[in-house]
């Protein structure tokens, strides 16, 4: 949301907005008021992972496109067994420990506490081309990678990323072991890199989820009801404040997507709370998703174990 | 009231930091249309309309392919008359920073440049094209539909095919001139190309992605383009112009002026706010909220 002033205000214009800002931004924060829990903090005795910096340039799936990316490998990881792997889309706010998802820091937590697998967190910037005429603008990727309805990001993970962090870290190849999250277009990202690749992804969990029509992908909770379902564990969350614009209305398109999931028997969780569209009430109860995410990880629960 | 401002703004920057990730801007038709401000119609009784162009002035060009004719709209008066005769199937129009009107001489399998006279000049020969854009270093991009390719021809005249492999037909460039899009008629979406400083293209990408197909088609019949200031894309097809934000996520679909063919678009009028459009037999325009970018006004050397 961008609100210009400009100096050609009237003293009754300026009560207006003054008045429209109030209004606007003192329900969303108290409709936001979430708070993060003890997993979301630095907990003494609990050993810290590592996080790293990474520059990543596509010359295959994405050609062109350079993006940050980090990854976060936990204490216990011992180089010998294969580490379960999560991606999150839109990395960069994930990985950060000041803001809402503070995801090292969940990871050391529940690491610690078995209560998800030693896991190496993948956390990738969405794409940029750079212009290389003087003046052209970036071309942003993210909505492409993101909000498309292909197996190209599927492919862009399996192809580029997954074989370069292999080549450090010893990863799973159990799908049900590998994980993929992400917010907004991130998250529909998430669902589906699942549902194009169930042989290699089989958890999504998605913060206030774009299942709206970006670029179609309000199609999805029609889609899960009319195709055999798919070996995916997943978990949605969203908010009755979230958007409602020319893409559609987010609270109404993720209640399709679970009551879709509901319908065809899928291994899910719908969390519907009162935040608009950010991460405060995704990370506030980002400890929560993942235990339920990763529950039975140890010896795999029958749902996940089905498809090999 | 420096005190209220600054505390009016200060909530504007919480609310906008407020997310935990950058969001792309949403861009509704909203933004482009005018409440009450349909098509109007400019001119009826041609063949083929196409090639719209606007000059410095805002006057706008088009051609009637079949009559081998092309015809300028006065911005001032909307008066239609006969700017040039015997065109030889010009096709796509775009006018330069050197006040030249370039334009796809297709009759001819030549990209010429027509004076205020209605005279032209070759500035390259067999290419039979379709489209044009001309950027402000005056350098051209020139799709060649039947060949399968995209050729560009520098300042110095010189072409070279930069793009091969796909049927292009409208052609245009982002404003900052740093990617090329181009259409496919049969393809649901619009390509991107990165234009390197040597006029190269790279990083091919199916940028514009899904376009709106009718009920029981499976091509959209996308054609000319145009762009706005604010980096938004228009592209004509069968189901009306349909709008892109930078990102490359469709916006809206503005109706068609008619149920006839619709070829091409531009922004025209002194302050280029008004959408012109080749319909057919016809050309239509409708004023809007947003300006359309004109290359020649850029310096070329940055």
């Amino acid at each position: 949301m961008t609100i210009t002033l400009t100096g050609q205000h009237t003293m009754t214009d300026r009560l207006t907005l003054l008045v429209l800002v109030l209004t606007l931004a003192a329900p969303t924060l108290a409709q936001d008021n979430y708070k993060l829990g003890p997993d979301s903090m630095v907990q003494e005795g609990v050993p810290q992972g590592t996080v790293s910096q990474h520059k990543w340039i596509s010359k295959k799936v994405f050609p062109g496109t350079v993006r940050d990316y980090w990854i976060y490998v936990p204490k216990q990881y011992n180089g010998k067994t294969s580490a379960a792997v999560m991606v999150f889309q839109d990395g960069g706010g994930y990985v950060n420990t000041k803001r809402s998802f503070r995801v090292p820091t969940v990871f050391d937590n529940l690491i610690h506490k078995g209560q998800m697998p030693v896991t190496i967190g993948i956390f990738l910037n969405p794409g940029v081309i750079p212009p290389t005429k003087p003046g052209g603008r970036p071309r942003r990727n993210r909505s492409f990678e993101y909000d498309t309805l292909s197996g190209q990001y599927a492919r862009f993970l399996l192809e580029e990323i997954l074989p370069a962090v292999g080549k450090r870290y010893k990863l799973t190849d159990d799908p049900a072991m590998r994980a993929i999250g992400g917010i907004s277009s991130g998250g529909i990202c998430a669902w589906t890199v699942a549902w194009e690749r169930p042989d290699r992804f089989q958890k999504v969990l998605s913060h206030v989820g774009s299942f709206t029509n970006i670029r179609g992908g309000h199609v999805y909770p029609a889609l899960i009801r009319k195709t055999e379902p798919k070996p995916i564990r997943a978990f949605l969350q969203d908010g009755t404040n979230d958007l409602d614009n020319l893409h559609g209305s987010w609270p109404l398109s993720n209640r399709q997507m679970a009551a879709a999931l509901k319908f065809s028997k899928y291994d899910h969780k719908f969390v519907m709370g009162t935040g608009g569209h950010n991460g405060r009430h995704g990370g506030a109860i980002l400890p929560e998703s993942l235990k339920w995410l990763w529950r039975g990880w140890n010896g795999k629960t029958a749902d996940t174990s089905k498809t090999k | 009231m420096p005190r209220l401002e600054s505390f009016v703004r200060f909530l504007a920057c919480l609310l906008a930091l407020s997310g935990s990730t950058a969001f792309a801007q949403d861009m509704p038709l909203t933004q482009v249309l005018l409440p009450g401000e349909g098509w109007k119609l400019v001119g009826s009784g041609y063949r083929f309309t196409e090639g719209p162009a606007v000059d410095a002035k805002g006057n706008v060009f088009f051609t009637d392919i079949p009559n081998d004719r092309i015809h300028r709209i006065d911005t001032t008066t909307g008066k239609v008359t006969v700017f040039a005769e015997k065109t030889a199937r010009t096709n796509g129009l775009m006018f330069g920073k050197d006040g030249l009107l370039y334009g796809c001489r297709n009759g001819d399998k030549q990209v010429v440049a027509y004076a205020a006279d209605g005279s032209h000049t070759v500035v390259a020969s067999d290419i039979p094209c379709n489209d044009l854009v001309v950027g402000s270093d005056m350098r051209l991009f020139v799709t060649d539909p039947g060949n399968n390719r995209v050729w560009t021809i520098d300042a110095k005249r010189r072409k070279r095919v930069v793009a091969e492999g796909i049927s292009p037909n409208g052609v245009i460039l982002w404003p900052g001139e740093g990617t090329l899009v181009v259409t496919e008629r049969n393809k649901p979406h619009l390509w991107t190309y990165r234009v390197e400083p040597d006029g190269s293209l790279s990083h091919r990408e199916r940028y514009y992605l899904p376009l709106r197909l009718l009920p029981g088609r499976d091509r959209p019949g996308s054609d000319g383009m145009a762009v706005d200031t604010s980096g938004r894309l228009y592209v004509t097809t069968s189901a009306g112009v349909q709008m892109f934000d930078p990102t490359g996520r469709m916006g809206g679909v503005i109706g068609k002026p008619h149920r006839g063919s619709l070829a091409n678009v531009v922004f025209g009028g002194p302050k280029r706010n008004r959408m012109y459009v080749t319909a057919g037999d016809r050309v239509y325009q409708r004023k809007t909220k947003v300006q359309g970018v004109a290359y020649f006004l850029k310096s070329s050397s940055p």
